[in-house]
């Protein structure tokens, strides 16, 4: 690959100043986080008198506390549960959909292809109280389904809206010979439709995951017990709990910002990849 | 007249592909969008939906109410200073800083793209207590300003006209990167040749940066003003847990407003509906006044 050459049309001015704003973001961005991890290893009264420096001794004991007070092993397993059976479900739904919207003929397509870009658009907020409300009366309040169904529901649009465009760039002429071979739309769509979908399933799963592994405000209202909550609600009620037990506090945050900072790592072209094509088509 | 056994097969596979997402997209979204707007005309209280009290259409009673309440404007408000950080403070650094990685102007644009955007990755809810912690009076915020000014007594959480400022900065910081993304995704799809031509023809990076790249990007541009105002607009989780609205609801915003009516305290669910359905209405016509702006201004686009 040609890499351009650094331009020499930018005056020493000029890039001193976008290095200051570059230098100032990274300090901005990794220092909290280096703050953090630090006063995660410190005794509370060495948080206290020494909120900036090195802790004098590292308590690795924050973590341990932190995990077993927190019940982390219950919360991680619901977060992945929660995003990872969501995730499936959404994008099954969604190119299924999408193949029929791209490629099956109905008058009744742009109707309901339409309605589910509207969804795009749709606040969380209209939908909380009446979500809360039908949960209590058809007795989903509570329960594991309720999150797993409203998640894989508020995913759908953009979901739908992807696998269709996606879909309608595979040349109709490969799904008509297969037709002519006798095969159903049942074979088509697994051994054809879905083989040929790998990009845009990465780019849904990477932004649904994302999405879901965050969330907060439906889980927050849909469920009460403590084994039912994912890893955001515990860690927030977690950290009003231990209040002014700061060591823990920073601890139990750790834990929660590990798993996506590797996640970023990890897959972070095809996240900066999936975050540009879902907002802009979108 | 009757239809070929094959497009009865072609129509029965429609139906049996489309109906589960149908469902769930209609039982979760669509169904309690509408919903949301009966109830905001209503007078529910509670209880069950048929068989309990009589439900009643009151109108915009609620509407007026709302508008009524010193608390939906404090909100309004610092609704819109977000939505003016977001479209005059992290789309123009988000676009300034693509242009600086995608014209290479600086060494390891890779490492600065990956550091501004590292933010956005990380659960909302984490950065909430983290920014909190950091700018509490205990934490590295106030040690660090007693340094530039001994005794400083850190009273920035209580004060109610400046405890939005640090919400303000942690968004800036937690969203350029994604504008960053967007734009850098998009500037990478620009044809090469223009820009070499035009630093060919002595064109300074300024010069690129205002002629070539931001006509061609317009388009993107628009769409990003849309996101940050919708998204703007529904912000919650951050302030929810950074400030929870105090010092005595000044930082609270519209989502906040909405979810306190409904979910703390005595709640007010026609309120509640009927805050969510301004938010919808506020973010169509801030929407509808953008495209207007852009067609008028957008002749610049080739």
């Amino acid at each position: 690959m040609k890499v351009p050459e650094r331009s020499a049309h930018v005056s020493f001015a000029a890039r001193s100043a976008i290095y200051t704003v570059l230098v100032l973001f990274t300090v901005a961005t990794l220092y909290p986080l280096f703050w953090l991890v630090l006063s995660s290893f410190k005794s509370n009264r060495d948080f206290q008198l020494n909120p900036l420096g090195w802790p004098e001794t590292w308590h690795f004991q924050n973590y341990a506390l932190a995990w077993r007070t927190g019940d982390f092993t219950r919360l991680f397993i619901n977060s992945i549960l929660y995003s990872g059976l969501a995730t499936t479900l959404t994008i099954l739904l969604a190119l299924a959909a999408g193949f029929a919207f791209a490629k099956l003929r109905s008058r009744a397509t742009p109707i309901l292809y339409g309605s589910f870009v509207i969804g795009i658009l749709l606040t969380i907020q209209s939908i909380l109280v009446p979500l809360f409300l039908v949960a209590n009366w058809v007795g989903l309040y509570n329960t594991f389904w309720a999150v797993l169904i409203v998640y894989v529901g508020v995913s759908m649009p953009i979901a739908v809206y992807l696998c269709t465009q996606y879909v309608q760039g595979i040349p109709d002429a490969v799904i008509e010979s297969a037709r002519i071979d006798g095969a159903g739309y049942w074979t088509i769509f697994w051994s054809i439709v879905a083989p040929m979908s790998r990009p845009v399933i990465v780019t849904l799963a990477i932004l649904t995951v994302q999405g879901l592994w965050n969330e907060f405000i439906l889980i927050n209202i849909l469920v009460s017990s403590r084994s039912l909550r994912s890893l955001p609600v515990g860690i927030l009620s977690f950290s009003g709990a231990v209040g002014t037990d700061h060591g823990k506090q920073f601890a139990a945050l750790v834990i929660g910002l590990v798993p996506m900072v590797v996640f970023y790592l990890l897959f972070r072209n095809q996240i900066t990849r999936g975050v540009a094509a879902g907002a802009t088509k979108g | 007249m009757k239809a070929s056994p094959a497009r009865r097969e072609e129509r029965r596979a429609y139906v049996l592909f489309v109906l589960p997402a149908l469902l769930v997209y209609a039982a979760v979204m669509a169904v309690p969008t509408v919903f949301s707007v009966l109830l905001s005309v209503s007078d529910y209280k509670g209880g069950p939906l048929f068989g309990g009290e009589p439900i009643n259409f009151v109108g915009l009673h609620h509407y007026s109410k709302m508008f009524q309440d010193r608390f939906f404007w404090i909100s309004l408000k610092n609704n819109v200073y977000i939505i003016l950080i977001s479209v005059f403070g992290q789309i123009p650094l988000g676009f300034g800083l693509a242009y600086v990685l995608y014209r290479r102007l600086v060494r390891r644009p890779g490492f600065f793209q990956a550091v501004i955007y590292l933010p956005s990755v990380i659960s909302t809810i984490v950065v909430a207590i983290l920014w909190k912690s950091f700018f509490s009076p205990f934490g590295a915020f106030t040690k660090l300003m007693q340094y530039i000014k001994p005794g400083w007594v850190n009273t920035l959480p209580l004060h109610p006209q400046l405890a939005i400022v640090p919400v303000l900065f942690v968004m800036l910081w937690l969203y350029t990167g994604f504008y960053l993304i967007i734009f850098l995704a998009n500037m990478q799809k620009l044809s090469p040749e223009v820009i070499d031509a035009a630093a060919l023809d002595g064109a300074n990076e300024g010069q690129i940066l205002w002629h070539v790249v931001l006509p061609s990007l317009s388009g993107v541009v628009l769409t990003t003003a849309i996101l940050a105002i919708s998204g703007s607009l529904k912000s919650f989780d951050l302030i929810y847990a950074m400030t929870s609205g105090n010092p005595a609801r000044r930082t609270s915003v519209l989502a906040l407003y909405m979810y306190d009516s409904a979910f703390r305290g005595a709640p007010d669910y026609p309120l509640a509906n009927a805050i969510s359905t301004f938010m919808v209405l506020f973010s169509v016509v801030l929407i509808l006044v953008l495209r207007w702006i852009e067609s008028r201004v957008g002749g610049r686009e080739t």
